[in-house]
C-alpha cells in the first residue's frame, strides 16, 4: 500500500500547528499574568486520529493535534474562598467603622469625656469652697457649657457617621444590581457561545471574578444547574446567583434589590429616612453576612432592642449617651434618684432646691434647673417651659412624671438652662438656705451625687462612660481580631487558588522553548520532506 | 505545591503590610509616648486610664480644697491668738485695776485702753478672709457684730462650713463667732456678745471706781480666756488632720500618677528596642523580597 508523496507534509504542517498553539497559548498566559480572576489554560494536545495500515503492517501516526483549550481551576476553591471573603467583608466593615467610633470619643486622651466630666466637678468643688465667688460662678458655667457641648457634639458625630453609613448602603446597593446585571450580560454570552460545545474559559474566568465581588458585599450562593438536554445531546447548565435561596441572577434573567426609604423609624435614636432594603419585588431580603451586613449592624444595631440587629452600632450608643443625660440632669436638677440602690425612688437635695445669691429670708427655694435642653432655634430653654412638658407638678414624688420630663432630653440637645446661661453669678443656686452664702448643703448633696454608684446599673456617672468606652474598645478588637482572622483565611485560600490557577513565568517559558524547539523540528522535517522531493520532482531526470 | 508568580508577590506585600504595620505601632507609641491609641487597642488599660484620669484630677482637686481650708483655717488660728492676746492684755489691766492703789489718773488710762482693747475685740470678731467674714457662719457676706458688740446676725454653733478633702471626707474648716464670743452660746441679732458684755462690766467698774467690781470682771475674763484657748485647740486638732490629709493627698498624688504613667505610657527603652527589631525584620523581608520577586526564567534565556 503506498502513501501520498506529501503525507510527511501534511504530518509536519500539524507539528508546526500544534507548536504554533502552544506559543499562541504561552503569550496569552504571559499577557494575562496580572488579570484579575484569570486562571492559566493549557492546550489538549493528543496525537492525531491514526491510518489504519490494510497491509496488516498496523497503525501509521499522522502526528499531533489540539483537540481545545482548557482553564486550570478548581470550582471547590472558589466556593471556599466566596464563603470566607463574605465575613471578610463583614469584619472589614466593622472594624473600620469602629475605630471611626471611637475617634469619636477621644478616649483615653487629655480632651475627652473624662477630662470635661473632671473639669466639671473640679468647677463644682472650687465654688464649694466659696460659693459666694462670682468668678467661680462664671468658670462652673463655662465648664458646665463644655460639659454638654461634649455631648452635643459627640451625638451630632454620630448622627453624620449614620448618615454616611446609609449613603454607602445606598451605593453598595447599587454595586450590587449592576455587578448581578454584568453577570447576567456574561450568562448570554457565555451560554450562547458554549451551546456548540466550546468552554468560554475567559468569560468564565470574569464571571468568577464578579461573584467573588458580590461574594464581599453579601451572602451569596453560585453555582450551575442543569435544567435537562439540549438538542444536541449537551447537557442544558444554567447559571445562578442566591441570596438566601432566592435568585438575584437567574440565567439571563436579574432581580434587583431596592433601597426604600423607611417611613418609621426603627429606633428612636435614628436620623431620618434610613434605607431599607428589600427586594425589587417587594419581598423582604435578610441578609447574613458581607460588606452590607457590617454597615447595616453599625447602622441599625441597638444590642437587640426593638428588633434591631444584636449588634451594638450607633444607635446603642445614641440610646446609651441620651440615658446618661437624662438621669445625669434628672439627679442633678432634682436630686430624683434611688440614692440608696432599694429599688425606691428617693429625693435628695437637687439644684432645684438651692438658693441664688439673691434669695431673702423668707423667699422659697429658687426652683432653677441646672440643665435643660437647646430649644428648636438651638438656645438653651428656661427650666419653667422645660417642666411644663410633662404637666402640673404631682404631690407625691411620681418617676414617671420625671422620666416624661427628662424624655426631652438627648445627648444632642443637652444644655445648660438659659438662667444659669445668662446669669451664672445669681442663678447657680446651690446654697442651702437664703441669705446664708456659706451654706453649701445643697452642692454638697450634688457632690456626693458623683460618686454614688446606684444612679446607673452601671454604677456611678464616670463608670458609666468608662463601662461604654470599653464596651465600644472591646467590640472593636473584637473586629480586629476577627478581620485580621478573616484575612489570613481568604489569603491562605487565595494562595491556593494562585497554586492552581495562577500563570507561572518560568513555566510558560519553559513551555515557549519547549514548543519553539517543537516548531523548529517540524520545520526541519518540512525542509527534509521538500529535499525529499527535490530529488524525486527535479533530479530524476525523467 | 507549585508556586506562581503572583503568589510570591501577594505573600510578600502581605507580609511587609505586617511588618510596616508592626514598626507603625512602635512609632506610633514612640511618637506619642503611650500605650495606647484607641480603647480597642486595649480595653483594659483604656478603662483603667480613665478611671486613674479621674481619680488623679480628683486628688489635685482635693489637695486645692485643702489649700484653701489651710488658709482659712491660719487666718482663724491667728485671728484667735489676736482674741487671747487681747484678753490676756485686759486680764492684766483687770488685775493691776483691782488691787486698790491707782490713782484716778491710773484709773481713766486703763480705761482709755479697755476701750480700744474692746474696739480691736470687735474688728477681731469681723475678720475676713478674701471678703468673707470667718466668723459669721454660713452668713458669710455679713459682719459678726457692730462696734458695740451687738450680734448683727443669727448664728448657731453648728453653722459649720465643711470642704471636701477627700471621697466622703469633709471637714468643717471655720469657726461659728457664737462659739468664740458668746461663750459657746447661739447668738441671736441684736444681742450683745457676751465677750463685749466682759468690756462693757469692766469699763463701768472703772467708771465706779469700784474695785470689787473689777474681781467680778476678771472671773468672766478667765472665763473667756478659757473658752477661747479651748476653741483654739479644737482649730489646732483640725489643723493637724488637715496636715496630715494633706500629706496624704500629696502621696496620693505620687502613687495615682505613677500608676496613670504605668497603665498607660509606653515604655520608651523597651519601645524603642521593639521598634529596631521590627525595623531589622522589616528592612531583610524588603531585601529578601526584592531578591525573590525580580529573576525569572526569562532573564536567563538568550
Amino acid at each position: 500500500m503506498s502513501r501520498s508523496s506529501f503525507f510527511g507534509l501534511d504530518i509536519a504542517t500539524r507539528g508546526l500547528y500544534t507548536a504554533q498553539r502552544g506559543m499562541t497559548n504561552v503569550n496569552h498566559n504571559v499577557d494575562n499574568i496580572n488579570t484579575p480572576g484569570y486562571s492559566r489554560q493549557v492546550l489538549e494536545q493528543t496525537a492525531a486520529r491514526p491510518m489504519l495500515m490494510v497491509d496488516g503492517s498496523g497503525m501509521l501516526g499522522t502526528g499531533s493535534e489540539v483537540r481545545g483549550v482548557k482553564r486550570v481551576r478548581d470550582e471547590y476553591v472558589d466556593v471556599k474562598y466566596r464563603s470566607e471573603a463574605q465575613y471578610l467583608g463583614e469584619w472589614d466593615v466593622k472594624s473600620t467603622l469602629l475605630e471611626e467610633m471611637q475617634a469619636l470619643y477621644n478616649e483615653p486622651s487629655n480632651s475627652g469625656f473624662s477630662t470635661v466630666m473632671n473639669e466639671f466637678y473640679n468647677g463644682l468643688q472650687q465654688l464649694s469652697t466659696d460659693p459666694s465667688s462670682h468668678s467661680s460662678r462664671a468658670a462652673l458655667k463655662e465648664k458646665a457649657v463644655m460639659l454638654t457641648k461634649y455631648f452635643n457634639s459627640v451625638a451630632s458625630h454620630f448622627e453624620y457617621l449614620q448618615n454616611d453609613v446609609n449613603d454607602i448602603i445606598y451605593a453598595k446597593v447599587q454595586e450590587v444590581n449592576s455587578l448581578a446585571d454584568q453577570i447576567s450580560r456574561l450568562n448570554k454570552q457565555i451560554y450562547n457561545y458554549e451551546v456548540t460545545g466550546n468552554v468560554a474559559n475567559d468569560l468564565r474566568d470574569q464571571r468568577g471574578n464578579l461573584v467573588d465581588k458580590i461574594a464581599k458585599l453579601v451572602n451569596v450562593e453560585a453555582y450551575e444547574i442543569s435544567y435537562g438536554k439540549l438538542p444536541t445531546g449537551l447537557e442544558d447548565m444554567r447559571f445562578v446567583v442566591t441570596i438566601n435561596g432566592k435568585a438575584i441572577v437567574d440565567h439571563y434573567n436579574v432581580s434587583h434589590l431596592e433601597a426604600v426609604q423607611r417611613k418609621e423609624k426603627a429606633n428612636d435614636e435614628d436620623i431620618e429616612n434610613l434605607y431599607e432594603i428589600g427586594w425589587a419585588d417587594g419581598n423582604r431580603v435578610s441578609i447574613k453576612s458581607g460588606e452590607l451586613k457590617g454597615y447595616l449592624e453599625v447602622r441599625d444595631g441597638n444590642d437587640g432592642a426593638n428588633g434591631s440587629p444584636d449588634y451594638r452600632g450607633v444607635p446603642y450608643y445614641q440610646r446609651k449617651m441620651n440615658e446618661f443625660v437624662r438621669v445625669f440632669a434628672r439627679t442633678f436638677n432634682e436630686g430624683i434618684i434611688d440614692i440608696d440602690g432599694d429599688g425606691v425612688i428617693d429625693k435628695t437635695l437637687g439644684h432645684i432646691d438651692g438658693y441664688t445669691l439673691d434669695s431673702q429670708q423668707g423667699d422659697e427655694a429658687a426652683g432653677i434647673r441646672f440643665f435643660t435642653i437647646l430649644d428648636e432655634d438651638g438656645n438653651p430653654m428656661d427650666s419653667t417651659t422645660f417642666a411644663l412638658f410633662a404637666g402640673d407638678s404631682p404631690a407625691d414624688i411620681d418617676i414617671d412624671y420625671y422620666n416624661e420630663m427628662y424624655s426631652q432630653i438627648t445627648a444632642k440637645n443637652f444644655s445648660v438652662s438659659s438662667e444659669v446661661y445668662d446669669n451664672p453669678t445669681h442663678n447657680i443656686a446651690i446654697i442651702g438656705a437664703a441669705e446664708e452664702p456659706g451654706n453649701v448643703a445643697v452642692m454638697d448633696a450634688i457632690l456626693d451625687l458623683r460618686h454614688n454608684t446606684y444612679m446607673f446599673n452601671e454604677g456611678a456617672p464616670e463608670d458609666f462612660i468608662k463601662t461604654i468606652i470599653s464596651t465600644m474598645g472591646v467590640d472593636g478588637q473584637q473586629a480586629t481580631h476577627y478581620y485580621k482572622n478573616q484575612m489570613t483565611m481568604t489569603n491562605q485560600i487565595e494562595n491556593r487558588r494562585q497554586s492552581l490557577s495562577g500563570v507561572s513565568i518560568n513555566e510558560e517559558m519553559a513551555n515557549l522553548v519547549r514548543y519553539q524547539h517543537a516548531y523548529n523540528a517540524a520545520a526541519k522535517m518540512i525542509q527534509t520532506h521538500a529535499e525529499l522531493l527535490d530529488v524525486l520532482v527535479n533530479r530524476l531526470g525523467v | 505545591m507549585r508556586i506562581t508568580n503572583n503568589m510570591l508577590i501577594n505573600n510578600m506585600l502581605s507580609n511587609l503590610g505586617t511588618n510596616l504595620g508592626r514598626v507603625s505601632k512602635s512609632q506610633n507609641q514612640l511618637a506619642t509616648g503611650k500605650k495606647i491609641s484607641l480603647p480597642s487597642d486595649d480595653p483594659i488599660v483604656a478603662s483603667r486610664a480613665l478611671k486613674l484620669r479621674t481619680d488623679v484630677a480628683e486628688i489635685k482637686q482635693f489637695k486645692r480644697n485643702v489649700e484653701d481650708a489651710t488658709s482659712w483655717m491660719e487666718i482663724s488660728e491667728t485671728t484667735l491668738k489676736q482674741v487671747g492676746e487681747v484678753l490676756k492684755r485686759t486680764k492684766e489691766l483687770a488685775v493691776q485695776a483691782g488691787n486698790g492703789t491707782n490713782t484716778p489718773e491710773d484709773m481713766e488710762k486703763t480705761k482709755l485702753e479697755v476701750e480700744q482693747l474692746k474696739i480691736q475685740m470687735t474688728h477681731l470678731a469681723n475678720t475676713t478672709y478674701s471678703g468673707r467674714y470667718i466668723f459669721s457662719g454660713f452668713k458669710t457676706d455679713k459682719p459678726l457684730m457692730d462696734e458695740d458688740g451687738v450680734f448683727q446676725i443669727d448664728i448657731a454653733n453648728g453653722e459649720q462650713i465643711f470642704y471636701e478633702v477627700g471621697i466622703g471626707d469633709d471637714i468643717s474648716i471655720n469657726v461659728a463667732g457664737s462659739d468664740v464670743f458668746n461663750y459657746g452660746n447661739d447668738a441671736i441679732a441684736g444681742e450683745k456678745s457676751s465677750i463685749i458684755q466682759t468690756f462693757d462690766d469692766f469699763l463701768a467698774a472703772l467708771e465706779s471706781g469700784d474695785g470689787t467690781n473689777v474681781g467680778a470682771v476678771l472671773g468672766q475674763l478667765e472665763r473667756d480666756s478659757d473658752n477661747v484657748l479651748r476653741v483654739r485647740a479644737g482649730v489646732g486638732a483640725r489643723m493637724n488632720r488637715l496636715e496630715l490629709t494633706s500629706n496624704r493627698l500629696e502621696d496620693d498624688n505620687i502613687s495615682f500618677t505613677k500608676l496613670m504613667s504605668k497603665n498607660e505610657d509606653a515604655d520608651i527603652a523597651e519601645t524603642i528596642m521593639y521598634l529596631m527589631n521590627e525595623l531589622n525584620v522589616y528592612n531583610s523581608s524588603l531585601s529578601v523580597g526584592a531578591k525573590v520577586i525580580q529573576p525569572s526564567l526569562v532573564d536567563f534565556l538568550t
